[in-house]
């Protein structure tokens, strides 16, 4: 009964000769794949890419000094949840760094990598934790000259 | 770790064992955590007093003391008229009771213990209340998922994380403070029913869940986060017997007890935000019930009858749905939440959400203004997680990456955001430091014991050097968040302070003197018009009806206000006397320099009064002026130099001298001198005016006696 049910589209349609394969480059993709995509969001949505798109902020501010020279100012300064493109993206690019030194780091236990390897990726992964964090207070401090300071 | 050494130490220091010791340094550290968290959001309180802050807060203690006085049957069905005249406000209805009824049920306790405390202070002190049981929470929830030190490494961050503090320090009584507690509880439960798959834990889950639909409209993230994970881990092949029996359980119980909430009401089964949830529960049964008839069948017969039903089904469910979108019967995703997906659809079509400075998108600075150390440490514990997955970190993973999203899209999610900052930091630093403190101690053993031991290189300096630059940075960590706390987040914005040329402090308490004055001088039912950022705080300590408040549900009587603010005397007094307004307020900051006066919120009014019908005579260009600047002196456009709101904010400014070496009629906030000096008020008359001018409150002339 059901059989006829089934055929009943076919004695009006008739079966292409075709054979579909699901293409072998389909797959699950592992675990790292998916946390360095993860990675490349985190950069940019910390970045303020949202904020850029609707705010649309200038790349540089800029300001006049006293000859009447314009110059390019870094920093949006005093405000808290404002910034220029390239600020945004030079700070999210500290913060995916200072995740990447320590990421570096918890690579060197293993007790298989060669002494000369060992060495540079912990001399590697401490300058990317130092130097992010760093430069973060740098910019923080640029941007709020109060910063932590009562 | 602890079980290896008790089998050749059972006694260690303090003449206990060494599982006593550890429960007891867990138990130290998780009550110094709650303390500090409690301790560090008292600052506002004790620099000025123990005051409710902001906006949004008065209205829920005005709510909590009409539900602890009149009852909850009362409170259930109140109608409120005194808000949005003539229109009025259902509250039963429209309200998330959880924080009400939690504080009403903590004040009725501790009375009846005889403790007698005032429900101002129990709305006051409630917020650091629930954030020392939230600390308690994530230490369970970050156990569950790594370890008891990941746990305690959390705990002890989100005691003091920034992003957590801002919306519940001590005075801010609002949703969040108990939302974000209730969120991580269901959490938890969710966590443990996933390993465990007892009904036992499903329906605390469920419990859980009722208590966070009560408490926040955010329980919308929740009930999409929860079958997400779901969707996941069947894609990923882990769907087992264990998650079937938590999701089904969850979402059945869950969504009737949800229901039970009237502002919720049939939402979850009418509006898509709950669709996808709806979709899960019945890709779950079926998912499970093919697992059950595959195991059943051979091989060939199962593939036939499978690929019928999938391919019958899928075409069934897809056509049924858009079918029911299309005749409407499931309302499409709605203005606050579809601004989550498209940000720039509030910027385009909805004014009232995009005014809103906590909707606006988020800057790097807030970020790190916020969370500091963890912006480092979150790719670093989703890295950890990603090494081993399981069911539990496939969940904060994908709590994680989601809530980054929607912080980025708008500043208030940053909140959402912070726990599951703090709970992946603390997987972070908890693993490394476990890696690292093995290696501090030197194992002297003979040597080169294993041949790969030569390749190790200064292993016992280098951890004592990892471990000395974990502690800076958690020291800058505690030092950075006390300074936010201080500076940034302690402030009660009803009362404010700034420091005179001396040094000393003033402080500015007009806005509660303003309330009183119209409490004690004005009739009973007295109807004030102000721009709807003040209408709570009038209804709560003036006592007076508002025509339009932060609830903000009508646009179009938003809109009439606006039209009035905007336009000139004339036309304001007829929808004045149409609203039957008495008494007109607004907030002036131009003598002592506040920046947050109705002036500076001006555009807004015209943008929103000219976005009805009845305002297209009000367009924004009119009031700039024809270089398409926004000014207040002589170079001001016309429209905006005799329009009400600036008539009212500048009566009688022109003859004051507020600076030192500028004329009379300079204003501090705008840094100009106004334009229109001397001029008279034709259909109010100056009824208040505060002690810095920072509320004026005019009077409504009534008609002349005599026709003109």
């Amino acid at each position: 009964m059901l059989d006829f049910v089934y055929g009943l589209p076919f004695l009006v349609l008739e079966l292409p000769r075709l054979k579909l394969k699901r293409p072998s480059w389909v797959t699950v993709p592992s675990p790292m794949t998916v946390f360095a995509f993860i990675l490349l969001s985190y950069f940019l949505v910390t970045g303020g890419i949202i904020y850029d798109v609707i705010v649309e902020p200038p790349s540089v501010g800029s300001t006049t000094d006293e000859h009447g020279h314009s110059r390019p100012v870094a920093f949006m300064a005093y405000r808290v949840n404002g910034q220029y493109i390239m600020e945004g993206l030079a700070s999210s690019f500290m913060f995916a760094l200072g995740g990447i030194g320590f990421i570096v780091l918890d690579q060197t236990h293993s007790p298989s990598t060669p002494k000369l390897n060992r060495i540079l990726l912990i001399i590697i992964g401490f300058a990317c934790i130092i130097i992010s964090a760093i430069a973060c207070y740098a910019f923080m401090k640029i941007k709020l000259p109060g910063y932590l300071m009562s | 770790m602890s079980t290896s050494i008790l089998s050749y130490r059972t006694r260690g220091w303090l003449r206990m064992s060494v599982e006593k010791q550890d429960t007891l340094l867990k138990m130290a550290v998780l009550s110094l955590a709650a303390i500090l968290s409690f301790s560090c959001r008292l600052f506002s309180v004790l620099r000025f007093e123990s005051v409710i802050h902001e906006f949004d807060p008065y209205f829920n203690y005005r709510t909590t003391k009409f539900l602890a006085e009149e009852g909850f049957y009362s409170f259930h069905n109140w109608f409120d008229d005194r808000a949005w005249y003539p229109l009025g406000r259902i509250i039963g209805g429209t309200i998330y009771p959880g924080l009400m009824v939690t504080s009403a049920s903590i004040y009725h306790i501790l009375n009846w213990l005889h403790i007698t405390i005032d429900v101002r202070n129990v709305c006051v002190f409630l917020a650091p209340f629930f954030s020392s049981l939230t600390t308690i929470v994530t230490y369970h929830l970050a156990k569950e998922l790594k370890s008891p030190g990941a746990g305690l490494v959390a705990a002890v961050m989100i005691a003091i994380v920034p992003g957590y503090i801002s919306r519940s320090v001590a005075g801010s009584y609002d949703n969040e403070g108990i939302a974000i507690f209730c969120m991580l509880l269901t959490y938890y439960m969710w966590i443990k029913a996933v390993k465990t798959g007892t009904l036992f834990w499903s329906t605390m889950a469920a419990l859980a869940y009722f208590y966070m639909v009560s408490s926040w409209g955010g329980y919308v993230f929740l009930i999409n986060i929860i079958p997400l994970h779901v969707l996941i881990l069947m894609i990923t092949g882990r769907f087992s017997h264990r998650v079937y029996v938590a999701y089904s359980t969850l979402y059945v119980i869950g969504t009737i007890l949800s229901m039970q909430i009237s502002f919720v009401g049939f939402q979850p089964v009418s509006t898509s935000e709950h669709m996808g949830a709806f979709g899960v529960f019945g890709l779950c049964q079926i998912h499970a019930f093919v697992d059950y008839v595959r195991s059943r069948l051979n091989k060939a017969q199962f593939e036939v009858l499978f690929r019928a039903v999938i391919s019958t089904v899928a075409a069934t469910g897809v056509l049924v749905l858009v079918m029911l979108t299309a005749m409407g019967k499931i309302a499409p995703w709605t203005g606050r939440f579809y601004s989550l997906l498209d940000p720039s659809y509030a910027k385009n079509n909805i004014p009232i959400i995009a005014s809103v400075s906590e909707h606006q998108p988020t800057a790097w600075s807030s970020f790190y203004f916020d969370l500091q150390m963890l912006t480092f440490m979150f790719p670093v514990g989703l890295y950890f997680c990603f090494s081993n997955l399981t069911d539990e970190n496939i969940f904060i993973i994908l709590y994680g990456v989601l809530s980054i999203y929607f912080a980025g899209v708008m500043v208030r999610l940053m909140l959402v955001l912070a726990p599951v900052m703090c709970i992946l930091s603390g997987i972070a630093v908890s693993s490394m430091l476990s890696t690292y403190m093995k290696q501090i101690d030197e194992v002297k053993t003979e040597k080169k014991k294993t041949k790969f031991e030569g390749n190790y290189f200064m292993r016992s300096e280098i951890a004592t050097f990892f471990v000395c630059v974990m502690s800076v940075f958690l020291v800058m960590y505690t030092l950075h968040c006390t300074w936010v706390t201080s500076e940034a987040y302690s402030s009660p914005s009803i009362v404010l302070s700034a420091r005179g040329h001396d040094g000393s402090r003033i402080i500015f308490d007009d806005f509660r003197e303003a309330y009183y004055w119209l409490r004690h001088n004005t009739p009973q039912d007295a109807k004030v018009m102000s721009w709807w950022d003040y209408g709570y705080q009038i209804t709560a300590m003036a006592n007076r009806t508002i025509l339009v408040d932060n609830n903000t549900w009508n646009n179009t009587h938003i809109s009439r206000v606006g039209q009035a603010m905007a336009s000139t005397e004339d036309k304001a007094y007829e929808i004045m006397q149409e609203l039957d307004v008495d008494y007109v307020l607004v907030i002036f900051g131009g003598l002592t320099g506040y920046s947050s006066d109705d002036i500076n919120k001006f555009l807004w009014m015209v943008r929103i009064g000219g976005s009805t019908e009845k305002g297209t005579h009000i367009k924004e260009h009119d009031y700039y002026t024809p270089a398409g600047e926004f000014r207040v002196d002589k170079e001001g456009s016309p429209t905006l130099l005799n329009c009400l709101m600036y008539k009212m904010c500048y009566y009688r400014f022109g003859q004051v001298y507020t600076e030192g070496g500028k004329p009379p009629g300079y204003d501090r906030v705008r840094n100009v001198e106004i334009g229109n000096k001397d001029f008279e008020l034709d259909v109010l008359e100056e009824a208040y005016t505060t002690e810095h001018w920072i509320v004026r409150i005019y009077k409504v002339k009534d008609l002349p006696n005599r026709g003109a």
